[in-house]
């Protein structure tokens, strides 16, 4: 674009530098006049807005993007970019592991080499995120530099075009015709109209077009893509985003940190597939399927007290859902996911009678909770006091006891027990709620050197009622997506761009008869085969035979 | 004869008309030429003959899929035996529609070996019944899978439209350096398919035969909880006679074949993988057999494949091919991008909570999705036909059977479905 | 047409340079989500104390503050309360304070297991997992190093001994408010 040119057609119309086509009437400005190739009908032939005769610096960076050659240079990086990200596992496929030598142990050197060309998380790097953002940019400003330039071309279409630009069109027709060109040309508008055409007509000229929105499909993708985008991006901004995994235990009501929301799971079950719901083929396998998981879960909101620890939160219901995987449970923005479950009981309570084993009595049922039990228990003529607590009990190196974790799984209980025939400052007693504790840590000779009382009293637990489990956890994955809607916006945008792009094709017909001779010329976006049979059975309908095939210009 | 047993019989009905209708395509082809015939009059009839017959397995499959359906309660692409069938029949529709559109035998000859291959493919896994896990629990597995196998069954048949146009304008006279080349890659993706037939007549072959080696494997982990090494052994059972055998194995039992008694070599030690040396004996396997078959038929004939298949191609116009392959790739485009990108993202945040987690089967369909764009681009947009056009087609199908199969096989990810070999 | 397309060029690439780089930085720098680094503001918390009071991390506005997220039964934990005891006696005065964030035990368990050690720093009770999860805190124990400035000096994963426990502290007090 270095030599000025003449862009002025002969038609009179003064074009813009970059125009292959006569914005007025179709003239090729390519050439002299003396070529017999096919037309070049992209954009309709119109100059790209950032087409210029000095470009400057910023003209460049506009000219680099606006260009459909760079924009698949970009889609193609982006490919192989994408593909190398799938040689071996990312790094946010684990949540606690090791990265620097995870690579190295489990590929060797190759894995090594992975690892610090920093592969290992190529979706989250800058060079891929870069090539995102620029086929970001791409987008816009290829859709920008295309789109009014176009609009304006098909909202001011002359109707008679020169005559080069209906001969090399795709679809060509030229012949004889018997009668006088206005009535033909008048007569042609009907069986157009009725193939759904709009049919426009000037002296012997014709236009007859078709399902021109097509052509902003492609736009319409771009746009989509972008607010897809741009969705995608502000995800992550504070606030709009949430994304934790948390344990819920049957029948407690949990905190969801970070919100005033509670959740209660109501109860965990696991359902599989039973014998008769297997194939014959499947059940010889022998295999166990798990068919359902389902958390029936409580959503509580604050309502007061909320932000004082001290004092109890007030909770009001305010969803129910029973969360299976695929059917999270919603409420305004928040979503709990099934994730994970642990079917390990964990004691909750048990209700104890202290009972004299001397004489047999027995005194009062107490509840012994495992988090913030009850300190002092009066029963009968005895006092328990409650010392400490070990909830996962075991003996470090210096014979000291010490709680192993915060779970239950072995809890043991250090009363001090004062009554009649027991001294004034009381006696200690040890007490392990689980039979199979009671017997591996050896509860009697613990009892023996604390203070004797194994064979004057004891705390039992008489039936299965009084004793309170949690049977299951349910581990949810709680998320806020606000954004979210946005995404689904843009996705919905891309695809109706693409339905009215590909299955809709703009088609246009153009003729002119010059004494006696009927030209025409046809071009549409897509689907050549279908526009020879338009145009053939348009013809037919006219009374003039044209063989489909012999509709197609073969240019060269 | 319960439900199963109907859809078995309904595929096995399938794919043998498949074969018959895929020869009477030939026939209607090539026969034009043969003496005493007037070549109009028997191109329409056996035309016809091939169209009904591949109707009718067609029909066939589509009861095969109806009462598997039936018998197990969801739609059969749960597994991969079930899905490779579907996409065959989903390539039977996707011909049907085109050929519907187009009427060119030509089409024919070529699509259906396609969907024969997927269809044996298929018949290579577990063909269980096998209950659904609750995560595919979900109207998305029906939306989701049936739409991405249609679209990909799409651009099956543009892969088909495009071949036919390479293999129609194919210069063989011609010693010019592009035109040699042409030459060579096009046989090139002949042989690519035949070793894919090779893979599966190795598999039937060797089951056939009842053929099973065993190796163990000492395989030391460290145990976190208890700080130590442990041993753990693990058996590995091959289906073929083992050329490579998993690295630092014992052979526990390898029965000769044709004076094969042991294996030649040992995988690598990066291929550490429970079943990655077995992956590798079977692609040796699939080289070799198919390299045998690519030898013989190349034996027979004389010829190479492409020359022979050239003169029959001569029926149809080099620009309609062009133009079809490039019909179904644009019908198929949208569907792709709905069915295997949007309402996958819909289903993944149903399920997992999140849209898109850049999970390897993800990515590939991204990266079909990415190529199919740039194929459309360059299309629209810069002017490619023809003869490079048509080459990213072919190479865009290879996209898309990675992106089925390979991304299975190789990379696991959350996708993986029961598979063997 | 022609006069108004500069500011539009102008105008777009901004904007895209203005995005590109909010994405490339949020992409890179977001791999740690938004986890306290050292630099940073320790968040905010509000928390029951042993002594039975809420407490929030204004009320030692102007000091330096070791909060360490600990648990009883953490043998790591366990090993290094002598040592923070001992710091909390020695700097006290120097407008130091020691934090300790029980992690999800009851009143009772902390309150015997402080008497047993004769710890008498403030322990808050961090029963809902609020603080954990804001602080990003993963293995114990995990002690933060908050100048009197209130911004967060070092961040420590694992046991601490006297002598390091005694360095971080002297960095802090030197760091004037």
């Amino acid at each position: 674009m270095a030599l000025i040119e003449n862009t002025k057609c002969e038609c009179g119309h003064q074009n813009r530098v970059g125009t292959v086509l006569c914005e007025s009437c179709g003239k090729p400005l390519d050439d002299r006049g003396d070529s017999k190739g096919l037309l070049e009908m992209r954009y309709d032939g119109v100059a790209r807005r950032s087409q210029r005769v000095n470009p400057n610096f910023i003209d460049r960076i506009w000219n680099f993007f606006s260009s459909v050659k760079v924009a698949v240079y970009l889609i193609i990086f982006t490919l192989v970019g994408a593909m190398l990200g799938t040689i071996f596992e990312q790094e946010s496929n684990f949540i606690n592991f090791d990265p620097t030598t995870f690579y190295k142990d489990k590929y060797g050197q190759i894995g090594e080499i992975y690892y610090k060309l920093g592969l290992s998380h190529t979706y989250e790097s800058w060079w891929f995120v870069l090539l995102l953002v620029m086929i970001g940019a791409s987008l816009v400003i290829c859709s920008l530099d295309r789109v009014l330039p176009l609009y304006k071309a098909l909202s001011k279409q002359r109707i008679p075009k020169h005559m080069q630009f209906l001969t090399r069109q795709k679809v060509v027709y030229q012949g004889p015709l018997a009668e006088e060109g206005r009535d033909w040309v008048e007569r042609a508008v009907k069986p157009l109209r009725k193939k759904g055409y709009r049919v426009h007509t000037e002296k012997s000229a014709l236009l007859a077009e078709k399902q021109r929105f097509s052509r902003w499909g492609p736009y319409i993708i771009h746009i989509g893509l972008i607010v897809f985008l741009l969705a995608v991006l502000f995800r992550g901004l504070p606030g709009l985003h949430y994304d934790q995994h948390y344990w819920f235990p049957e029948g407690e009501k949990t905190k969801i940190p970070g919100t005033n929301l509670y959740l209660e799971n109501e109860k965990f079950r696991v359902e599989y597939y039973s014998e008769d719901e297997m194939s014959e083929g499947f059940r010889k396998t022998g295999k166990v399927v798990a068919k359902l998981f389902e958390t029936k879960a409580v959503l509580y909101e604050c309502t007061a007290n909320c932000d004082d620890p001290s004092k109890e939160p007030q909770l009001k219901e305010v969803q129910r859902h029973a969360i299976q995987v695929n059917d999270p449970l919603t409420y305004k923005g928040l979503r709990a996911y099934q994730f994970d479950f642990d079917l390990t009981p964990k004691l909750r309570s048990v209700q104890p009678v202290l009972v004299n084993q001397v004489t047999g009595e027995q005194y009062g049922k107490f509840k012994l909770e495992m988090n913030n039990p009850q300190q002092e228990f009066k029963l009968g003529p005895y006092t328990l006091e409650l010392k400490n607590k070990f909830l996962d009990f075991s003996l470090n190196e210096q014979g000291q006891p010490i709680s192993k974790s915060k779970d239950p799984n072995a809890p043991a209980f250090l009363f001090v027990v004062k009554g009649p025939d027991l001294p004034e400052e009381g006696s200690q007693f040890i007490y392990f709620p689980k039979q199979i504790d009671k017997e591996r840590f050896q509860q009697d000779a613990i009892n023996e050197k604390l203070g004797g009382l194994q064979n004057k009293l004891e705390l039992d637990v008489q039936s299965m009622e009084d004793v309170d489990i949690i049977a299951s956890s349910s581990y949810l994955n709680i998320r806020i997506d606000r954004a979210m809607p946005f995404v689904w916006l843009g996705l919905g945008i891309v695809m109706l761009g693409l339905i009215m792009s590909f299955y809709w094709q703009h088609r246009r017909i153009w003729l002119r008869i010059d004494e006696g001779i009927l030209t025409l010329g046809a071009h549409t976006t897509k689907n050549w085969f279908g526009m020879r049979r338009e145009v053939s059975s348009f013809l037919s309908a006219m009374g003039i035979e044209a063989d489909e095939k012999s509709l197609e210009n073969g240019g060269e | 004869m319960d439900f199963l047993e109907i859809s078995r019989y309904g595929f096995m009905i399938a794919f043998f008309l498949y074969c018959a209708s895929f020869i009477f395509y030939v026939v209607a082809v090539t026969g034009k030429t043969w003496k005493n015939r007037d070549p109009q009059r028997h191109e329409r009839k056996w035309g016809r003959i091939s169209f009904a017959t591949s109707s009718l397995g067609l029909l066939s499959h589509l009861i095969y899929c109806a009462f598997r359906w039936a018998y197990s309660g969801h739609i059969p692409v749960s597994n991969m035996y079930e899905f490779m069938t579907f996409l065959s029949m989903m390539v039977m529709i996707a011909f049907t529609v085109i050929f519907l559109i187009y009427r060119k035998i030509l089409l024919g000859m070529f699509a259906l070996p396609i969907a024969i291959i997927i269809m044996a493919y298929a018949a290579v896994f577990p063909q269980d019944v096998q209950p659904l896990i609750p995560s595919l629990r979900s109207i998305w597995l029906y939306i989701h899978v049936t739409l991405a196998a249609t679209s990909e069954a799409f651009f099956a048949v543009g892969f088909v439209a495009a071949l036919l146009y390479l293999l129609r304008t194919i210069e063989f006279d011609s010693n010019e350096k592009s035109a040699r080349r042409q030459k060579r890659w096009i046989e090139f993706t002949l042989f690519s398919i035949i070793i894919v037939v090779g893979f599966i007549v190795s598999v039937f072959a060797f089951r056939a035969g009842g053929y099973e080696a065993v190796f163990t494997q000492n395989k030391t982990v460290i145990d976190s909880q208890v700080q130590q090494d442990s041993t753990i052994e693990q058996q590995g059972v091959y289906h073929m006679p083992p050329i490579v055998a998993p690295y630092q194995s014992k052979a526990e039992s390898v029965p000769s074949f044709l004076g094969m008694d042991r294996a030649w070599f040992e995988a690598p030690s990066w291929m550490s993988g429970a079943s990655s040396a077995r992956k590798l004996n079977t692609v040796i396997w699939a080289l070799i057999t198919g390299i045998v078959l690519y030898l013989l038929l190349r034996l027979i004939l004389r010829r190479p494949l492409s020359k022979v298949l050239a003169p029959a191609v001569k029926g149809i116009d080099p620009n309609d091919a062009d133009e079809i392959s490039y019909r179904a790739i644009a019908i198929g485009f949208p569907i792709f991008t709905l069915g295997a990108l949007v309402f996958a993202m819909i289903w993944a945040q149903q399920a997992w909570g999140r849209f898109w987690g850049w999970d390897p089967k993800e990515v590939w369909a991204l990266i079909t999705w990415l190529y199919y764009s740039a194929y459309l681009h360059l299309r629209l947009s810069r002017g490619f036909h023809g003869r490079k056009a048509s080459w990213i087609a072919v190479i865009g199908f290879l996209v898309v059977m990675f992106t089925l199969v390979g991304v299975n096989l190789i990379i696991a990810g959350l996708h993986s479905y029961a598979g063997t070999d | 047409m022609g006069k108004a397309r500069r500011p539009v060029q102008i105008i777009v690439l901004l904007c895209i340079v203005v995005l590109g780089a909010y994405a490339i930085n949020s992409a890179v720098l977001g791999r740690g989500n938004d986890k306290p680094v050292v630099g940073s503001k320790p968040p905010a918390v509000k928390l029951l104390g042993l002594d039975g009071k809420v407490h929030t991390l204004d009320e030692y506005k102007g000091k330096a503050i070791v909060i360490n997220f600990w648990a009883t039964w953490c043998t790591y934990c366990v090993n290094e309360m002598p040592a923070l005891q001992q710091q909390w006696e020695k700097w006290r005065d120097s407008g130091v304070v020691v934090l300790g964030i029980n992690t999800g035990e009851d009143k009772m368990t902390v309150t015997n297991f402080t008497q047993q050690l004769g710890t008498d720093f403030p322990i808050l009770f961090d029963t809902d997992n609020e603080a954990v999860r804001d602080y990003g805190v993963v293995p114990m124990p995990t002690t933060f190093f908050v100048d009197k400035k209130g911004k967060i000096a070092s961040i420590q994963q694992g046991e601490l001994n006297l002598k390091t426990l005694n360095e971080q502290i002297k960095q802090l007090v030197q760091t004037e408010g």
